[in-house]
């Protein structure tokens, strides 16, 4: 069904967010206070965090148990499915990829460049599948290690090889999460620290709320509330933009195809002046009408404030720029 | 009055030589000081294999976006994924803009490969890729300060399979005037105005 864009509606969007951070900093915990979860506990480290937050988990053994346990009759009951850690999700994903075919991988064991490429398709593919035809929200737990540049230390997630850009690449948010003081924390705007991805109004450090016997664990539920409430007014926004962008390139084109002459692109200045902009339309618009002139070969005289046919003496000039 | 011309290669390649500072390591490979140099001299710069890769994926794009593209090329899918994203759009736009920083008149210019419905687009190919790889760049900041009204910049990073866009809005990207201004301080602390002044006059 073919849809006009101006008739999204993502209130009920599901999401996919990458969280990153140091070992220990309470990762899995955070993953965990997303609508429903299910703990694809792929580390195997239930056991650190308290009981109280622990979800309904799977502990699997290989890629394969992973895909075993991820169809739909298996998750009505579940509406977040929480890969803890990415990292390890990728080693399985590796093991299983070389299983399938060995040009995947290399004598000492590790992926081969094909390899690389393959597991990294594996991940997008993986992660639409769970997003598209699952359609449940998805958050993916890496470990953060820092990674010297120059005088900076940057912090990066630990994966292997280019699959480390691939598992960004389906994602709507990605956070790092981080100590300030006493106070731990989220980023999802790009700073010298670290590369985020941050939408819809999630943007900038966030403050975590501290767990306590009388809080939920549901900062993730609650962001993702905002950010769908965020996403229609944003929707909405953008929507506007982009007609207003649509119907000004409209009209201009319209202008542009009625002038041949110096008579017809005189009589198309009131209405070039009257075009009302929008985005990047201005710029757009000009460079396509000073090619229309220049292929009308079309002079302005600024005396006059007319176009004329250009004179032999500035075509000649013309010719010998 | 007069006014100096400024872009982002000038301001990269100046940046570049405050980063590795090559005095202090006789082993460093590139001179990045001297190249420095060699930028502010406007000496043109011979095109190397990576550079001339880079053109030549970007000429496949234009090709494709023509209709004439080389299906039988290794690259003509990734090309062709970029060709889809800036179809339509207005390319090699030679966007400038003048700006006044610590007194100076100068004119901001910048080549886009492509401006499109708010967004500003450069294509780049690389054979290695880090998510975020171009976030300390002073490409986006200063072409988002060349077109204000543009509401991001992405970068369409691709080795010949893949693409990977990486996008900055304009919300989240630092202002480049102030590097501007320490720009101009360190020429001319280092003696180097003039030559700035000289070889970058504006026309």
């Amino acid at each position: 069904m073919i849809r006009n864009p101006n008739e999204i509606q993502e209130q009920e969007k599901k999401l996919r967010i990458l969280i990153a951070g140091y070992p220990g900093i309470g990762k899995s915990t955070l993953a965990l206070s997303a609508p429903n979860p299910l703990h694809i506990d792929v580390d195997f480290g239930i056991d650190r965090i308290e009981p109280r937050y622990r979800k309904p988990f799977i502990q699997p053994a290989s890629y394969d148990e992973i895909m075993g346990d991820l169809i739909p009759s298996k998750l009505k009951d579940f509406d977040t499915l929480v890969f803890d850690t990415g990292g390890k999700l990728i080693s399985l994903m590796s093991l299983w990829a070389i299983k399938k075919d060995p040009k995947y991988g290399q004598r000492d064991g590790s992926l081969s460049l094909k390899g690389y490429g393959f597991v990294g398709k594996e991940f997008v593919r993986l992660m639409d599948y769970c997003f598209y035809e699952l359609n449940k929200h998805i958050v993916v737990v890496f470990h953060a290690i820092e990674d010297k540049d120059g005088d900076n230390t940057r912090l990066r997630i630990k994966v292997e090889g280019q699959t480390k850009n691939n598992v960004w690449e389906p994602m709507d948010l990605g956070g790092f999460v981080e100590m300030y003081g006493n106070n731990r924390t989220i980023g999802f705007s790009n700073c010298e620290r670290y590369f985020a991805k941050g939408t819809r109004g999630i943007n900038g450090v966030i403050k975590i709320p501290e767990l306590s016997q009388s809080t939920s664990n549901d900062f993730l539920l609650k962001l993702f509330e905002q950010y769908n409430a965020i996403a229609a007014q944003e929707v909405e926004q953008n929507a506007e933009e982009m007609a207003a962008y649509e119907t000004v390139m409209a009209k201009g084109n319209a202008i542009l195809d009625s002038i041949e002459d110096a008579d017809s692109a005189n009589a198309a200045m009131p209405k070039i002046k009257a075009l009302k902009h929008a985005l990047t339309s201005k710029q757009e618009f000009n460079v396509s009408f000073n090619a229309k002139i220049a292929e009308l070969n079309l002079e302005f005289n600024k005396a006059a404030k007319k176009y004329f046919p250009a004179t032999p003496a500035q075509e000649d000039a013309k010719g010998a720029e | 009055m007069s006014r100096y011309l400024l872009t982002h290669s000038l301001l990269s390649s100046w940046l570049w030589t405050m980063k590795e500072s090559p005095y202090e390591d006789m082993t460093t490979e590139k001179d990045s000081y001297a190249e420095f140099i060699s930028s502010l001299n406007r000496v043109p710069i011979p095109t190397n294999a990576a550079m001339q890769k880079g053109i030549d994926f970007e000429d496949l794009v234009t090709d494709i976006l023509n209709g004439q593209g080389n299906q039988s090329s290794n690259w003509y899918e990734a090309a062709t994924q970029v060709a889809n994203i800036v179809r339509g759009g207005l390319l090699q736009y030679k966007a400038r803009r003048d700006i006044k920083v610590k007194g100076f008149d100068l004119l901001l210019y910048g080549r886009l490969d492509a401006l499109k419905a708010g967004t500003v687009y450069d294509i780049k190919f690389s054979g290695g890729y880090d998510a975020g790889k171009y976030i300390d760049s002073t490409q986006h900041p200063t072409y988002l300060e060349l077109v204000p009204e543009a509401k991001q910049f992405t970068y369409l990073v691709s080795n010949g399979s893949y693409v990977w866009p990486e996008t900055y809005r304009r919300d989240e990207t630092p202002s480049i005037i102030p590097t501007i201004e320490d720009f101009l301080d360190w020429l001319d602390m280092k003696g180097l105005m003039n030559t700035y002044k000289e070889k970058w006059l504006a026309l």
